[in-house]
Protein backbone atom coordinates (compact mmCIF):
# COMPACT_ATOMS: atom_id res chain seq x y z
CA UNK A 1 0.00 0.00 0.00
CA UNK A 2 3.11 2.23 1.08
CA UNK A 3 4.26 1.09 -2.30
CA UNK A 4 1.72 2.62 -4.28
CA UNK A 5 1.08 5.76 -2.30
CA UNK A 6 4.89 6.32 -3.45
CA UNK A 7 3.95 5.38 -6.70
CA UNK A 8 0.63 7.51 -7.52
CA UNK A 9 2.90 11.08 -5.56
CA UNK A 10 5.59 10.53 -8.12
CA UNK A 11 3.44 10.11 -11.02
CA UNK A 12 1.87 13.11 -9.89
CA UNK A 13 5.13 15.35 -9.29
CA UNK A 14 6.12 14.00 -12.63
CA UNK A 15 2.67 15.13 -14.60
CA UNK A 16 2.87 18.48 -12.62
CA UNK A 17 6.73 18.99 -14.35
CA UNK A 18 5.27 18.62 -17.19
CA UNK A 19 2.56 20.67 -16.97
CA UNK A 20 4.99 23.06 -15.76
CA UNK A 21 6.99 22.48 -18.94
CA UNK A 22 3.48 22.67 -21.19
CA UNK A 23 3.06 26.03 -19.73
CA UNK A 24 6.18 27.24 -20.50
CA UNK A 25 5.87 26.32 -24.30
CA UNK A 26 3.39 28.59 -24.68
CA UNK A 27 5.14 31.74 -23.65
CA UNK A 28 4.30 33.93 -26.93
CA UNK A 29 6.95 35.74 -29.15
CA UNK A 30 5.17 38.61 -30.91
CA UNK A 31 6.31 40.63 -34.29
CA UNK A 32 4.81 42.14 -37.18
CA UNK A 33 5.60 42.39 -40.78
CA UNK A 34 5.66 45.48 -42.26
CA UNK A 35 6.58 46.63 -46.28
CA UNK A 36 10.35 47.52 -45.82
CA UNK A 37 13.25 47.89 -46.98
CA UNK A 38 16.53 46.67 -46.47
CA UNK A 39 19.99 48.02 -47.24
CA UNK A 40 22.88 45.18 -46.79
CA UNK A 41 26.37 46.13 -47.70
CA UNK A 42 27.05 42.87 -49.20
CA UNK A 43 31.16 43.27 -50.37
CA UNK A 44 32.92 46.58 -50.14
CA UNK A 45 34.80 46.90 -52.64
CA UNK A 46 38.89 47.12 -52.92
CA UNK A 47 40.94 49.13 -55.31
CA UNK A 48 43.60 47.91 -57.11
CA UNK A 49 46.88 50.04 -58.28
CA UNK A 50 47.61 48.54 -61.36
CA UNK A 51 49.45 51.33 -62.36
CA UNK A 52 50.89 54.13 -60.26
CA UNK A 53 48.61 56.74 -61.04
CA UNK A 54 44.95 54.54 -61.44
CA UNK A 55 42.91 53.02 -58.36
CA UNK A 56 40.37 50.31 -59.93
CA UNK A 57 37.74 47.78 -58.42
CA UNK A 58 38.25 46.03 -61.86
CA UNK A 59 38.96 42.32 -60.56
CA UNK A 60 41.49 41.74 -63.97
CA UNK A 61 43.39 44.36 -62.12
CA UNK A 62 43.75 43.44 -58.35
CA UNK A 63 39.86 45.40 -57.12
CA UNK A 64 37.23 44.21 -56.14
CA UNK A 65 34.06 45.92 -57.00
CA UNK A 66 31.32 46.69 -54.32
CA UNK A 67 28.46 44.78 -54.04
CA UNK A 68 25.29 45.58 -51.89
CA UNK A 69 21.95 43.52 -51.86
CA UNK A 70 18.67 45.27 -51.51
CA UNK A 71 15.64 43.28 -49.89
CA UNK A 72 12.24 44.69 -50.74
CA UNK A 73 8.65 42.86 -48.94
CA UNK A 74 6.69 44.62 -51.07
CA UNK A 75 6.61 45.14 -54.55
CA UNK A 76 6.46 48.40 -56.34
CA UNK A 77 6.94 50.57 -53.14
CA UNK A 78 10.86 51.18 -53.54
CA UNK A 79 13.65 52.57 -56.22
CA UNK A 80 17.17 51.91 -55.94
CA UNK A 81 19.48 54.37 -56.24
CA UNK A 82 23.14 53.36 -56.68
CA UNK A 83 25.80 55.91 -56.94
CA UNK A 84 29.34 55.01 -58.05
CA UNK A 85 31.92 57.47 -56.27
CA UNK A 86 32.93 60.88 -57.50
CA UNK A 87 35.68 62.15 -55.54
CA UNK A 88 37.72 60.66 -52.23
CA UNK A 89 36.28 61.26 -48.91
CA UNK A 90 39.78 60.36 -47.32
CA UNK A 91 43.33 60.35 -49.32
CA UNK A 92 46.21 62.48 -48.93
CA UNK A 93 47.03 66.44 -51.04
CA UNK A 94 46.53 64.81 -54.17
CA UNK A 95 48.41 67.14 -57.06
CA UNK A 96 46.06 67.18 -59.76
CA UNK A 97 42.47 66.66 -60.85
CA UNK A 98 40.73 63.05 -60.59
CA UNK A 99 38.85 61.18 -63.44
CA UNK A 100 36.46 59.04 -62.34
CA UNK A 101 34.56 56.24 -64.03
CA UNK A 102 32.13 54.25 -62.38
CA UNK A 103 28.89 52.35 -63.35
CA UNK A 104 26.71 49.64 -61.45
CA UNK A 105 24.49 46.63 -63.25
CA UNK A 106 22.37 44.27 -61.51
CA UNK A 107 24.53 41.16 -60.52
CA UNK A 108 22.11 38.82 -59.33
CA UNK A 109 18.31 38.16 -58.04
CA UNK A 110 16.25 36.02 -56.57
CA UNK A 111 13.10 36.46 -58.81
CA UNK A 112 14.68 36.20 -62.60
CA UNK A 113 11.25 36.53 -64.07
CA UNK A 114 10.11 39.26 -61.86
CA UNK A 115 13.33 41.53 -61.79
CA UNK A 116 15.03 40.15 -64.86
CA UNK A 117 14.13 43.55 -66.43
CA UNK A 118 15.83 45.72 -63.75
CA UNK A 119 18.93 46.31 -65.58
CA UNK A 120 17.62 47.11 -69.24
CA UNK A 121 14.44 49.79 -67.62
CA UNK A 122 16.94 50.97 -65.36
CA UNK A 123 17.29 55.00 -65.62
CA UNK A 124 21.36 56.54 -65.12
CA UNK A 125 22.23 60.20 -64.40
CA UNK A 126 25.87 60.66 -64.00
CA UNK A 127 26.60 58.25 -61.48
CA UNK A 128 23.62 57.52 -60.16
CA UNK A 129 21.90 54.51 -61.28
CA UNK A 130 18.17 54.16 -60.32
CA UNK A 131 15.79 51.07 -60.70
CA UNK A 132 12.38 50.43 -60.02
CA UNK A 133 12.05 47.78 -57.70
CA UNK A 134 8.37 46.44 -59.24
CA UNK A 135 8.87 42.60 -57.64
CA UNK A 136 9.74 41.91 -53.67
CA UNK A 137 13.10 39.83 -53.10
CA UNK A 138 16.82 40.44 -52.85
CA UNK A 139 18.53 42.20 -55.46
CA UNK A 140 22.63 42.52 -55.88
CA UNK A 141 23.68 45.48 -57.20
CA UNK A 142 27.53 45.63 -58.22
CA UNK A 143 29.49 48.73 -58.40
CA UNK A 144 32.34 49.35 -60.15
CA UNK A 145 34.49 52.69 -60.10
CA UNK A 146 37.73 53.44 -61.31
CA UNK A 147 39.86 56.88 -60.62
CA UNK A 148 42.91 58.62 -62.74
CA UNK A 149 45.32 61.30 -61.23
CA UNK A 150 45.40 64.00 -64.19
CA UNK A 151 48.56 64.04 -66.00
CA UNK A 152 49.13 60.26 -65.76
CA UNK A 153 50.57 61.44 -62.06
CA UNK A 154 51.26 59.15 -59.48
CA UNK A 155 48.91 59.15 -56.55
CA UNK A 156 50.90 59.96 -53.60
CA UNK A 157 51.22 57.05 -50.88
CA UNK A 158 48.45 57.20 -48.50
CA UNK A 159 45.27 55.35 -47.62
CA UNK A 160 42.02 56.28 -50.07
CA UNK A 161 38.61 55.68 -49.50
CA UNK A 162 35.62 56.57 -51.61
CA UNK A 163 31.96 56.32 -51.10
CA UNK A 164 29.24 53.50 -53.06
CA UNK A 165 25.97 55.54 -51.90
CA UNK A 166 22.93 52.56 -52.26
CA UNK A 167 19.31 54.49 -51.44
CA UNK A 168 16.39 52.67 -51.07
CA UNK A 169 13.37 55.36 -51.93
CA UNK A 170 10.19 54.84 -51.01
CA UNK A 171 7.19 55.99 -54.41
CA UNK B 1 25.98 8.24 -46.89
CA UNK B 2 27.58 10.40 -48.61
CA UNK B 3 24.17 12.03 -49.72
CA UNK B 4 24.37 12.34 -45.56
CA UNK B 5 27.48 14.30 -45.91
CA UNK B 6 26.87 16.51 -48.68
CA UNK B 7 23.83 17.32 -47.10
CA UNK B 8 25.66 18.31 -43.68
CA UNK B 9 28.18 20.49 -46.03
CA UNK B 10 25.20 21.96 -47.95
CA UNK B 11 23.64 23.29 -44.30
CA UNK B 12 27.45 24.09 -43.59
CA UNK B 13 27.71 26.32 -46.42
CA UNK B 14 24.37 27.92 -46.09
CA UNK B 15 25.16 28.72 -42.33
CA UNK B 16 28.22 30.45 -43.15
CA UNK B 17 26.60 32.51 -46.26
CA UNK B 18 23.79 32.93 -43.70
CA UNK B 19 25.95 34.44 -41.02
CA UNK B 20 28.28 36.53 -43.70
CA UNK B 21 25.30 38.59 -45.23
CA UNK B 22 22.61 39.18 -42.63
CA UNK B 23 24.93 41.32 -40.29
CA UNK B 24 25.52 43.69 -42.18
CA UNK B 25 22.25 45.87 -43.34
CA UNK B 26 20.20 49.32 -42.31
CA UNK B 27 16.48 49.00 -41.90
CA UNK B 28 14.00 52.13 -40.96
CA UNK B 29 10.49 51.90 -40.38
CA UNK B 30 7.31 52.45 -41.24
CA UNK B 31 7.83 52.75 -45.12
CA UNK B 32 4.89 55.26 -45.07
CA UNK B 33 4.61 57.40 -42.21
CA UNK B 34 1.79 58.96 -41.20
CA UNK B 35 2.31 62.98 -39.29
CA UNK B 36 -0.19 63.83 -36.75
CA UNK B 37 -0.94 66.16 -34.69
CA UNK B 38 1.42 66.51 -31.74
CA UNK B 39 1.12 67.87 -28.19
CA UNK B 40 2.92 70.97 -29.07
CA UNK B 41 0.16 73.77 -31.35
CA UNK B 42 1.13 73.77 -35.11
CA UNK B 43 3.38 70.98 -34.46
CA UNK B 44 3.00 67.38 -36.01
CA UNK B 45 4.77 64.32 -35.19
CA UNK B 46 5.82 60.68 -36.73
CA UNK B 47 7.41 57.62 -34.81
CA UNK B 48 9.98 56.21 -36.81
CA UNK B 49 11.98 52.99 -35.88
CA UNK B 50 15.35 52.09 -37.46
CA UNK B 51 17.33 49.12 -36.82
CA UNK B 52 21.60 48.78 -37.27
CA UNK B 53 22.98 45.45 -38.30
CA UNK B 54 25.92 46.92 -39.53
CA UNK B 55 28.56 46.41 -37.30
CA UNK B 56 31.03 49.38 -38.96
CA UNK B 57 28.35 52.03 -38.81
CA UNK B 58 27.03 53.34 -35.11
CA UNK B 59 26.03 56.52 -36.46
CA UNK B 60 23.10 57.31 -38.85
CA UNK B 61 21.85 61.27 -39.60
CA UNK B 62 18.42 61.66 -40.43
CA UNK B 63 16.83 64.38 -42.86
CA UNK B 64 13.54 65.39 -44.25
CA UNK B 65 13.36 66.15 -47.68
CA UNK B 66 10.47 67.94 -49.59
CA UNK B 67 9.79 66.28 -53.50
CA UNK B 68 12.36 68.01 -54.96
CA UNK B 69 14.66 67.06 -52.20
CA UNK B 70 15.14 70.07 -50.73
CA UNK B 71 15.66 69.78 -46.93
CA UNK B 72 12.74 70.88 -44.48
CA UNK B 73 13.23 71.83 -40.96
CA UNK B 74 12.34 69.29 -38.64
CA UNK B 75 13.33 68.48 -34.85
CA UNK B 76 14.13 65.44 -33.22
CA UNK B 77 16.35 64.39 -30.26
CA UNK B 78 19.65 64.46 -32.32
CA UNK B 79 19.94 64.59 -35.81
CA UNK B 80 22.30 61.90 -35.91
CA UNK B 81 21.02 58.99 -33.64
CA UNK B 82 23.82 56.85 -32.63
CA UNK B 83 22.49 52.88 -33.06
CA UNK B 84 24.78 49.79 -31.39
CA UNK B 85 25.40 47.09 -33.54
CA UNK B 86 21.92 44.95 -33.46
CA UNK B 87 20.19 47.69 -31.69
CA UNK B 88 17.17 49.03 -32.21
CA UNK B 89 16.02 52.66 -31.89
CA UNK B 90 12.95 54.46 -31.79
CA UNK B 91 12.42 58.51 -32.46
CA UNK B 92 9.83 60.79 -32.79
CA UNK B 93 10.33 63.02 -35.50
CA UNK B 94 8.27 66.87 -34.93
CA UNK B 95 7.18 68.92 -38.51
CA UNK B 96 6.03 72.83 -38.10
CA UNK B 97 2.41 72.50 -39.56
CA UNK B 98 3.06 75.20 -41.99
CA UNK B 99 6.42 72.75 -43.52
CA UNK B 100 4.06 69.22 -43.12
CA UNK B 101 2.38 69.32 -46.64
CA UNK B 102 5.69 70.53 -47.83
CA UNK B 103 7.41 67.16 -46.59
CA UNK B 104 7.54 64.34 -48.38
CA UNK B 105 10.82 62.21 -47.61
CA UNK B 106 12.20 61.04 -44.04
CA UNK B 107 15.48 59.95 -44.82
CA UNK B 108 18.29 57.62 -42.63
CA UNK B 109 21.89 57.97 -43.48
CA UNK B 110 24.86 55.53 -42.35
CA UNK B 111 27.69 57.92 -41.27
CA UNK B 112 30.81 56.31 -42.05
CA UNK B 113 34.07 56.23 -40.00
CA UNK B 114 37.63 57.17 -42.01
CA UNK B 115 38.90 54.02 -42.98
CA UNK B 116 42.86 53.00 -43.14
CA UNK B 117 42.63 51.20 -46.15
CA UNK B 118 42.18 51.76 -49.85
CA UNK B 119 38.06 50.73 -50.47
CA UNK B 120 35.07 51.98 -51.75
CA UNK B 121 33.19 52.13 -48.62
CA UNK B 122 29.45 51.84 -48.93
CA UNK B 123 27.18 54.49 -47.19
CA UNK B 124 23.10 53.13 -47.29
CA UNK B 125 20.42 55.70 -46.92
CA UNK B 126 16.67 54.69 -46.61
CA UNK B 127 13.66 57.10 -47.42
CA UNK B 128 10.34 56.75 -45.93
CA UNK B 129 7.91 58.56 -47.32
CA UNK B 130 4.99 60.48 -45.99
CA UNK B 131 1.30 59.40 -46.29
Amino acid sequence: MKKLSIKVATMSLAAAVCNTTALAETVPITGMVESRCIIQTDTPGIYGNPSAYTLTTDPTLGGVPAIVRIDVTLADAYYAAITAPTEFSSSPNLPDIVTWVGDTEVEAMTDAAGMGNYEADKVEYNYTDRYDLTATGSTWFKTTSEATLGGTRPFPGGNYTALVTAECIAK
Amino acid sequence: MKHVKYFLYGIILSIAIASCTEAVAHEMLPTYPKMEASHIKDVYVTTMRMFNKRQEVEFYEIGVFDEDWKPIPFVTSYSVIKIEYLGRVEFDLYIRKSDVDKAEYICSKSKLRKQNEIVTAIASRICSRIK
